[in-house]
């Protein structure tokens, strides 16, 4: 494996790879391809991770948001290596005479080279567009210089429920988060429809006019430890409430019938026996989950969709800019959970 | 409902927002409603409302209290109707999977009653049915009222609704009504006037699917949301529009209806008009409704309104015969089922607009709609003029103006012509295109007319529904014209099915120096 990358020599692999495409297209045809691009999207994987798993999830990504995609894979080796290869994906869309195509760059990089690394995506993301940096696993974002790849994105994603304490991203997070850099996470990411199907509770005027009398949020989850998206759900919850006036305190449900670290429920109890009471309860195999709505004694049920990384990614990639409701949570979540630990 | 709480309290109610909403994440979702559609055993009902109504099940856009009410004059019960909307969803839903689990829990959600628009105890029983609904499903008591039926019943429809008190309640109330909206200008007040005795013109939805379409909604970003665009959007740049509408089918069994329509009534004084006021409005200074809807209705005010002698210059009128195309016979209009043998129905319709505005003062606007033409296509072309001074001489293509295409069906997207050097030795220009292709470049899905519309009627959101007025200075447009058409008779069949329409309306063109683009 060699020592460098030249991005020159990349971008003119790249060019050279739209004229290949071109010629390629068949006879006849005034123009083969069509290029799309809307971002560089930068996934920094474990050599250990798929692969081909993660290049199925970017290439899913595609059609919906076309971009120069960088997939590094990480190295565990204290020596100085880099290497790259260039290719495109290509899809032709139905009923239509024209392939649509992305660029596409694998790296393999080692740990040690990780200083390296910034030089060479800057030059090589897109011009004008934004860079979204998806980070794959807990180990990457621990490496005492990922903070200097991170300065190279617009946006950096994360998913808090991959590493083992929940706390440590979610400080780290609100920290760099001060500092006017964006994230996103798809722990909270996975919360968009939990949170949807409060709201939607909420859309009835004669619900929305008990609020303020909410006093407890009741939150059920899957193992022993709260997970991430458990502290997301009680600060986004305790922060909406306060809007509302009400003053509730969180209450936690362990050891639920749900996967650790899922949530199971999610419970708003009125004052009094009278009060309103809204639950949102989960329940499914890994594929498949149904959502029971429940309110006074009306429920619904609605299927969940999946939450996969390709589901997930797609919400993070169609706000590539700040997202202040999360941001406020994240402070909120972060703050929450430092103090129950201590 | 009489609310007998402090007006304070009440008022806080009003005031309060739901705390929850975050619009960067979430779509948008129906309030709790019930829809009320009159003809529900009718086409539209099964090819279009219930397949976007459906969507948005699948879609988690609807609230757990929704329910459909479906009325017409087959007697069935609520499972028969559930049963034969099941086939229709299936068939006839577009880009979209059919979910046996979600369709069964929507279809909880629909109910049936038979009745008739001109008998008043209808109304009584829909008053009975809609209050056990409501308690069945909590649907808030909102009601959406969707008349698909004959346009001659609208009326009849509103006056039953309002007669049954059904106009009012402790929720809102809206009502929908197709096109066409009036068959001119006189029939299109009076029209409104009726529906004014019962309900109020911001509960009025007038609906033109055309606007729902996703490429339509995008030319206002594309004008508005760039910078680059807008500079050039007038007099000083654009030497002249078209709009094209193309079928190549023609009447499709619904010759007796077209024969009372014809092509200018049904595609031009709506759709196309409309279309041509998106193009050519000034910005709103918001997004909200009501400040776009006005934009659009200032502009089909400006369009200038053509004198009789000014018409038959400025307009042409087109009516298809037999061909043979792709090795098939392909009749005439008037051997069309059910059309008169002697019909003077127009299948064909080209108009030259002028917009009397500082904007677009001597901008011609060539709209041209058919059947039988030979492909279907909905395209705008914006033609720029050509560069002042031609630099290169003669060698090439170097004096195409630059286009600008905006393409609303069957391809939706955006192509902007301009010049290239043709590669090697020499100095010659070829125009290049480079294209935005909606659909495939971003691949998802986009929603149909109907689940636009549907949705935003239920929003209450009316930016892409026409407003009396609109539709009365549309009317105002089109009315010479058909005036001028009905004084006359045409040596009809003038143009062959599968070509681009009569040699007059290329005349039209060339009177001023241009020629329709074949798109």
């Amino acid at each position: 494996m060699s020592s460098t990358i030249q991005p020159e020599i990349i971008l003119r692999d790249l060019s050279e790879l739209w004229v290949s495409l071109a010629k390629e297209s068949e006879p006849g045809q005034s123009s083969g391809v069509l290029r799309a691009c809307a971002m560089t999207l930068v996934t920094a994987v474990d050599e250990s991770e798929d692969a081909t798993s993660v290049w199925s999830t970017v290439a899913a990504l595609m059609p919906e948001h076309p971009s120069r995609a960088i997939v590094i894979r990480f190295r565990q080796s204290p020596a100085r290596e880099l290497s790259a290869r260039v290719f495109s994906q290509c899809w032709m869309p139905f009923g239509q005479r024209r392939q649509i195509c992305c660029e596409q760059i694998e790296m393999t990089v080692s740990d040690a080279s990780l200083p390296d690394l910034p030089a060479v995506i800057v030059p090589l993301a897109v011009s004008d567009l934004p860079v979204i940096l998806w980070c794959r696993g807990s180990r990457l974002f621990s490496l005492p210089e990922f903070p200097e790849l991170l300065k190279a994105a617009n946006k950096v994603v994360l998913d808090a429920a991959l590493f083992p304490d929940p706390v440590v991203p979610l400080r780290q997070l609100a920290e760099q988060s001060c500092q006017g850099r964006v994230f996103g996470d798809l722990a909270w990411t996975r919360l968009t429809r939990w949170r949807e199907l409060v709201s939607q509770i909420f859309e009835n005027r004669s619900y929305l006019a008990q609020l303020p009398g909410i006093e407890r949020v009741r939150i059920g989850f899957g193992g022993d430890v709260k997970p991430a998206s458990g502290y997301y759900l009680a600060a986004w919850l305790l922060d909406c409430l306060e809007t509302a006036s009400a003053k509730a305190q969180v209450e936690w449900v362990s050891g639920m019938n749900a996967r650790i670290g899922d949530l199971a429920r999610v419970e708003l109890v009125g004052a009094g026996d009278d009060g309103l009471r809204a639950s949102i309860a989960v329940a499914g195999d890994g594929e498949r989950h149904c959502a029971e709505v429940r309110v006074g004694s009306l429920s619904n049920r609605t299927m969940f969709p999946p939450d996969n990384d390709y589901v997930l990614l797609r919400e993070e990639l169609s706000i590539p800019g700040p997202d202040p409701v999360y941001a406020r949570t994240l402070a909120r979540a972060s703050r929450l959970a430092v103090a129950e630990t201590r | 409902m009489i609310d007998d709480r402090p007006c304070r309290d009440i008022l806080k109610d009003m005031l309060l927002e739901n705390p929850f909403q975050d619009p960067l994440r979430f779509e948008r979702r129906i309030p709790e409603c019930a829809v009320v559609i009159f003809g529900a055993n009718g086409d539209l009902t099964k090819r279009k409302l219930l397949p976007a109504l459906y969507r948005l099940a699948y879609e988690r856009r609807l609230s757990p209290g929704f329910a459909v009410l479906g009325i017409s004059r087959t007697a069935m019960t609520d499972d028969q109707f559930r049963e034969r909307m099941c086939s229709s969803v299936a068939k006839y839903l577009e880009d979209s999977p059919f979910d046996k689990q979600v369709w069964s829990g929507f279809a909880q959600s629909l109910y049936y009653m038979a009745g008739n628009v001109s008998d008043p105890t209808t109304f009584t029983a829909l008053a009975n049915r809609l209050k056990d609904i409501e308690e069945q499903r909590q649907t808030g008591g909102n009601v959406l009222f969707y008349l698909s039926t004959q346009p001659s019943q609208y009326a009849e429809a509103a006056k039953g609704i309002g007669e049954a008190g059904l106009a009012k309640g402790s929720g809102w109330r809206r009502i929908v009504v197709e096109k066409p909206f009036g068959h001119d200008l006189a029939s299109a007040k009076a029209l409104s006037d009726k529906l004014h005795e019962v309900f109020r013109e911001s509960e009025v939805y007038r609906i033109d699917h055309y606007l729902g379409k996703e490429t339509v909604q995008n030319i206002l970003a594309f004008r508005f949301g760039n910078g680059i665009f807008e500079p050039l959007w007038n007099r000083r740049y654009v030497n002249s529009v078209q709009i094209t509408a193309a079928e190549s089918i023609g009447v499709e069994g619904r010759g007796s209806y077209y024969q009372e329509a014809g092509a200018l009534r049904d595609m031009i004084q709506n759709h196309l008009l409309q279309i041509m006021a998106t193009i050519a409005m000034e910005p709103s200074a918001t997004f909200q409704p009501d400040a776009v809807r006005d934009e659009r209705a200032k502009l089909l005010r400006s369009i200038r309104v053509l004198k009789s002698s000014e018409v038959l210059e400025n307009s042409v009128s087109g009516q298809y015969g037999p061909a043979r195309i792709g090795g098939t016979d392909v009749p005439g209009f008037r051997q069309e089922d059910g059309v008169d043998p002697q019909s003077q129905t127009d299948t064909y319709a080209a108009a030259t607009f002028f917009v009397d505005n500082w904007r677009w003062a001597g901008v011609p606007f060539y709209i041209r709609t058919g059947k039988r033409l030979p492909k279907r296509v909905t395209e705008i072309a914006i033609q720029f003029n050509a560069a002042p001074h031609a630099v290169f001489g003669d060698n090439g293509d170097g004096t195409t103006p630059n286009l600008l295409i905006l393409r609303i069906q069957p391809e939706e997207g955006i192509s902007l012509r301009f010049l290239s050097k043709r590669p090697g030795a020499g100095m010659k220009l070829r125009p290049v295109s480079m294209d935005f292709n909606y659909g495939s470049s971003f691949g998802e899905r986009s929603p149909t007319a109907y689940e636009t519309l549907l949705l935003d009627v239920m929003i209450g959101d009316a930016t892409l529904y026409t407003r009396q007025d609109m539709v009365e200075a549309s009317w105002a447009v089109v009315e010479p014209i058909m005036q001028a058409w009905g004084d006359r008779k045409f040596d009809f069949p003038n143009y062959a099915a599968g070509t681009w329409g009569p040699k007059a309306a290329d005349d039209m063109l060339a009177r001023r120096g241009h020629a329709w683009r074949k798109p």
